[in-house]
């Protein structure tokens, strides 16, 4: 059995605020055709069932536009008779059991399994099994639920099997996204008895174990994923491990640029140097960060608005960023988890009542309010919406 | 068991009643074939029960030969001569037949029977622990003492509130609770300082004593620990039999403390084992081997050890392993005048530990999560039960190395996490100094505490620990050693005074501790809790925390 693994599309994302004729954006445009290019792709490829590894969309809401598009093409594989497996994740699934998920519209559609219950869902094709588990509300939910398949893998035995999950391996996790309701898959997961691990949420291709893998996303969306190769893979499931083929969808359209070093030029000078490298590049329908290294503020701005301009019209996208010689390096610091908050605020309290800020008389019950309130805030962000903003 | 203890009780009831008027319970007599009698005299002419002897080191007094009095048990000694009062507490440490005759008096008929009963008794020794006085505010304080109590000063057993101030200098991580003689004090938990890990821990005791029972406890209360996010340390675990993860032989595991799973991660190679969601899948990257790691294994000669130190000079990257092992590469150490015979023994090793240790991969590695998830706090459990001894210690030396250089390293960097204790299951293969040790654990045992790393040693045979590596260790958990070698080269490292204990641990029964610590102010009697009844415990502690499951989603109606 040959599958297509797929994941994180995210079709409705819109960036940069260029527009085409008829007005929609640019960037939102370039998604859709991405998504489409790859549904051509895996039916001229023909395997025996595609999995979408979680973030069919953007946003928890799509509008109608990306609901349209992910219906035309799902629609097209099932018309070639390819069986498809979605399961959802963090930035497409409801944050509150009271919301209704985007896929609750494509539930029932012949040929297509989509698991979007916040639960363990085994979906049969052909003689493999596909054990998915979409994006859970809390962390500690993915090993219940992955306790419940354990049970039934017990229960069955031949065939193959697939596991399918959205969110970051521990191996990964200094490479989180920092979105909302990115959850952590414990290394345990990647168990080395299935046929075949299929991972979303990294954008990224990366093998993460003998059997496992993140396919990455089709498009780029942050300038970190500039290197990357993007498509998805093609995995025979036949072979142990499943021999895994990268399939490229995209050519390299988002270019990282080294940084230019500006120490004591000039802006005629560094100008020239944007040119340059910009012309050898060929900016056209491409989204470009360059970094101005150590110019100083005098240079840059004096730099040519026209030629600034001129570059901004060609590219679909060009970000210059200046870093001043007399500016420190901005730190990046680690954002504190909303469940953390009561542990930190005690934390806080004790260093603060240790200096006699707070009176021992009612130290404890400010103690007490405040770990309390905490815990009732971040129980609620847990659970209430707080989906990724439309 | 039961049977001591019911005659404990007995006893208890008898200490209570001496107030000037010494009585002997009728349940005790009948036991020793005697009619109750009871003895009346004014306080001041009672000799029982009071400090009639010895010195500041040594507090003697004597008891009825009908009482019943344990080694171990802790008196308290009352001295009215201070102003506010002041306790004194002293640990029974030995017993012996005394009486007012002299020569060989109890075989010499006196009137209708051997002897006068009240001109017979038992001489208790006690080794003073220390002094607690009242200061002003009405706080007590303990400390060692500097004096001896005034003679005749009343002695009792000491009550739970005697005691209580023990609770307040504990520490973090409850191993169990507090024994008097072979009665619990059940008010009182003996708890471990998590402060004192990186400072090493020697867990010691012959086979059945309870070892296994005592860890799988310390674990519990590190994984309680971490999952509130509390801990100090990480705590990592190479269990090589296999029992520490679900137990074994109806024992339970770590695993089965579902309240606090969050604070283990377990890595196996036991299939069985691994299809636990909890349970990772143990690989180690070849490229994370080094040379080194291969010396410790094995007994070289001179030429193979020089052989193995120039292999990194040799092969440059993380490929020496293999490329080692090609025709080509062992040319080129042939080509640094290395003799094929040493080459090929060399390369004949290689092959055997990566055919026997399946865990080592091209790909992945285990290795990263384990060292963050110690210095996270968490306990790491590295369950390998089918692997043999020789890969067991490739295995932890491995570890070892690796967790070494990443604490140094963060520890150079000013951003380490927590600390961690590196647990090794009969040390005495490794730390036992000269011939067999491993520099590596001996290295972490002297300079580890400056970054972090401390060791847990257990073994049966701590007469086989190199004394200077021993003495590094600043907690001992004793659980009952039959061997004299052994205690005394305990009491030779000890950074409390064990020598006083040598018939109490002689005398300890299975899960009985003593434990010495350096923040506990003297060595501690302890019942270890028993791992499941703990585990039970622990597992209906406070709700199941959070929002409460769900448990997947039915949509609403429409």
């Amino acid at each position: 059995m040959k599958i297509v693994h797929m994941a994180d599309s995210h079709l409705g994302f819109s960036a940069y605020g260029r527009v085409d004729r008829w007005g929609r954006n640019l960037r939102e445009e370039m998604v859709y055709q991405g998504f489409s290019k790859t549904v051509d792709k895996i039916i001229d490829l023909a395997p025996d069932a595609v999995v979408h590894a979680g973030d069919v969309f953007h946003h928890v809401r799509p509008r109608i536009r990306p609901l349209y598009v992910f219906q035309q093409n799902l629609e097209r594989l099932v018309e070639a008779g390819i069986p498809v497996v979605i399961i959802s994740g963090n930035h497409d699934a409801p944050k509150s059991y009271a919301s209704l998920s985007p896929f609750t519209l494509f539930e029932g559609m012949e040929g297509v399994h989509i698991a979007h219950h916040y639960r363990y869902e085994p979906f049969e094709v052909g003689e493999t099994t596909f054990h998915t588990i979409p994006f859970c509300l809390g962390p500690e939910d993915y090993l219940e639920e992955f306790r419940k398949m354990q049970e039934g893998r017990a229960e069955t035995s031949g065939g193959k099997d697939v596991l399918v999950m959205h969110g970051l391996v521990e191996a990964l996790w200094d490479r989180r996204l920092r979105t909302v309701g990115e959850h952590q898959l414990k290394e345990s997961f990647l168990k080395s008895d299935f046929s075949y691990i299929a991972l979303g949420h990294y954008h990224g291709q990366a093998q993460v174990a003998k059997n496992g893998w993140y396919s990455g996303s089709v498009e780029y969306f942050r300038f970190n994923e500039a290197k990357d190769e993007k498509g998805f893979l093609y995995v025979d499931l036949d072979t142990d491990p499943g021999s895994v083929k990268q399939i490229k969808i995209q050519d390299e359209y988002m270019i990282d640029l080294e940084p230019i070093d500006c120490i004591g030029l000039s802006s005629r000078e560094v100008e020239g140097l944007i040119g340059s490298v910009c012309d050898d590049l060929g900016l056209k329908d491409k989204i470009v960060r360059l970094r101005l290294s150590e110019i100083s503020r005098e240079a840059y701005r004096s730099l040519s608005r026209r030629l600034l301009g001129e570059l901004r019209g060609e590219a679909l996208h060009i970000e210059i960023i200046p870093e001043f010689s007399d500016e420190p390096a901005p730190r990046e610091t680690e954002p504190m988890e909303s469940r953390d908050l009561p542990q930190e605020f005690r934390k806080f309290i004790e260093g603060e009542a240790a200096g006699e800020a707070i009176p021992a008389a009612i130290r404890d019950g400010v103690l007490a309010y405040g770990t309390g309130l905490l815990a009732r805030i971040s129980e609620k962000r847990a659970t209430e919406r707080f989906d990724a903003a439309q | 068991m039961a049977e001591m203890a019911e005659m404990a009780n007995l006893s208890d009831e008898r200490w209570k009643e001496n107030r000037g008027q010494q009585s002997a319970s009728p349940e005790g007599l009948a036991r020793i074939g005697q009619k109750p009698q009871t003895i009346t005299m004014d306080e001041s002419s009672n000799p029982y029960f009071r400090i009639i002897s010895k010195d500041v080191r040594e507090y003697h007094f004597i008891v009825p030969s009908e009482e019943w009095v344990e080694l171990g048990e802790i008196v308290s000694i009352h001295d009215r001569r201070v102003e506010r009062g002041a306790t004194f507490l002293a640990r029974i440490t030995d017993l012996r037949h005394d009486s007012n005759y002299d020569g060989n008096w109890d075989t010499v008929i006196r009137g209708d029977g051997f002897y006068d009963s009240d001109q017979i008794f038992c001489r208790v020794v006690a080794e003073p622990l220390g002094c607690m006085t009242k200061e002003a505010g009405g706080r007590e304080r303990f400390r060692k003492s500097r004096t001896i109590p005034a003679k005749f000063s009343p002695v009792r057993k000491a009550e739970k509130e005697e005691l209580r101030f023990l609770g307040e200098v504990m520490g973090d991580i409850e191993v169990g609770r507090l024994r008097n003689g072979s009665r619990d004090v059940k008010e009182i938990p003996v708890a471990l300082h998590s402060d004192a890990m990186d400072h090493h821990m020697g867990v010691f005791a012959t086979t059945g004593m309870g070892k296994s029972n005592f860890m799988k406890v310390f674990a519990a209360s590190c994984m309680r620990m971490a999952s509130s996010k509390e801990s100090k340390f990480g705590l990592l675990i190479v269990d090589p039999h296999g029992e520490y993860i679900f137990g074994s032989k109806g024992t339970k595991g770590l695993l089965h403390l579902d309240r606090y799973r969050e604070g283990i991660v377990c890595y196996s190679t036991d299939k069985r084992h691994l299809k636990d969601p909890s349970v990772s899948n143990l690989t180690v990257k070849r490229s994370e081997i080094l040379p080194q790691d291969i010396e410790v294994l094995y007994d070289w000669t001179p030429a193979q050890r020089e052989a193995l130190e120039a292999v990194s000079r040799v092969f440059y990257g993380e490929e020496w392993l293999d490329d080692l092992l090609t025709s080509e590469g062992a040319a080129k150490m042939i080509a640094e005048g290395f003799h094929e015979k040493t080459i090929g023994r060399i390369g004949r090793t290689i092959r055997t530990i990566l055919d026997k240790n399946r865990y080592i991969s091209d790909l992945t590695s285990s290795i990263p999560g384990m060292v963050n998830n110690l210095l996270a706090g968490k306990v790491v459990l590295v369950d390998i039960p089918t692997l043999g001894e020789r890969s067991e210690l490739f295995l932890l030396s491995l570890l070892s190395r690796s967790i070494l250089d990443r604490y140094k390293k963060e520890s150079a960097e000013g951003s380490r996490g927590k600390s961690c204790l590196i647990t090794i299951e009969e040390a005495q293969r490794v730390l036992g100094g000269g011939e067999g040790s491993l520099a590596r654990f001996e290295s972490i045992a002297r300079e580890g505490r400056k970054f972090g790393v401390g060791l847990c040693a257990i073994t049966q045979q701590p007469k086989l620990i190199n004394k200077q590596l021993l003495s590094q260790f600043n907690t001992f958990v004793i659980l009952g050693l039959a061997d004299r070698n052994d205690r005394t080269r305990l009491e030779e490292s000890a950074k409390q005074d064990l020598s006083t204990l040598d018939v109490e641990i002689q005398t300890l029964e299975k899960g009985e501790a003593i434990v010495s610590t350096l923040k506990i102010p003297f060595p501690v009697p302890a019942r270890v809790h028993l791992y499941e009844e703990y585990l039970e415990r622990l597992n209906r502690e406070g709700s199941s925390g959070g929002r409460g499951r769900i448990g997947g989603f039915s949509p609403p109606p429409d």
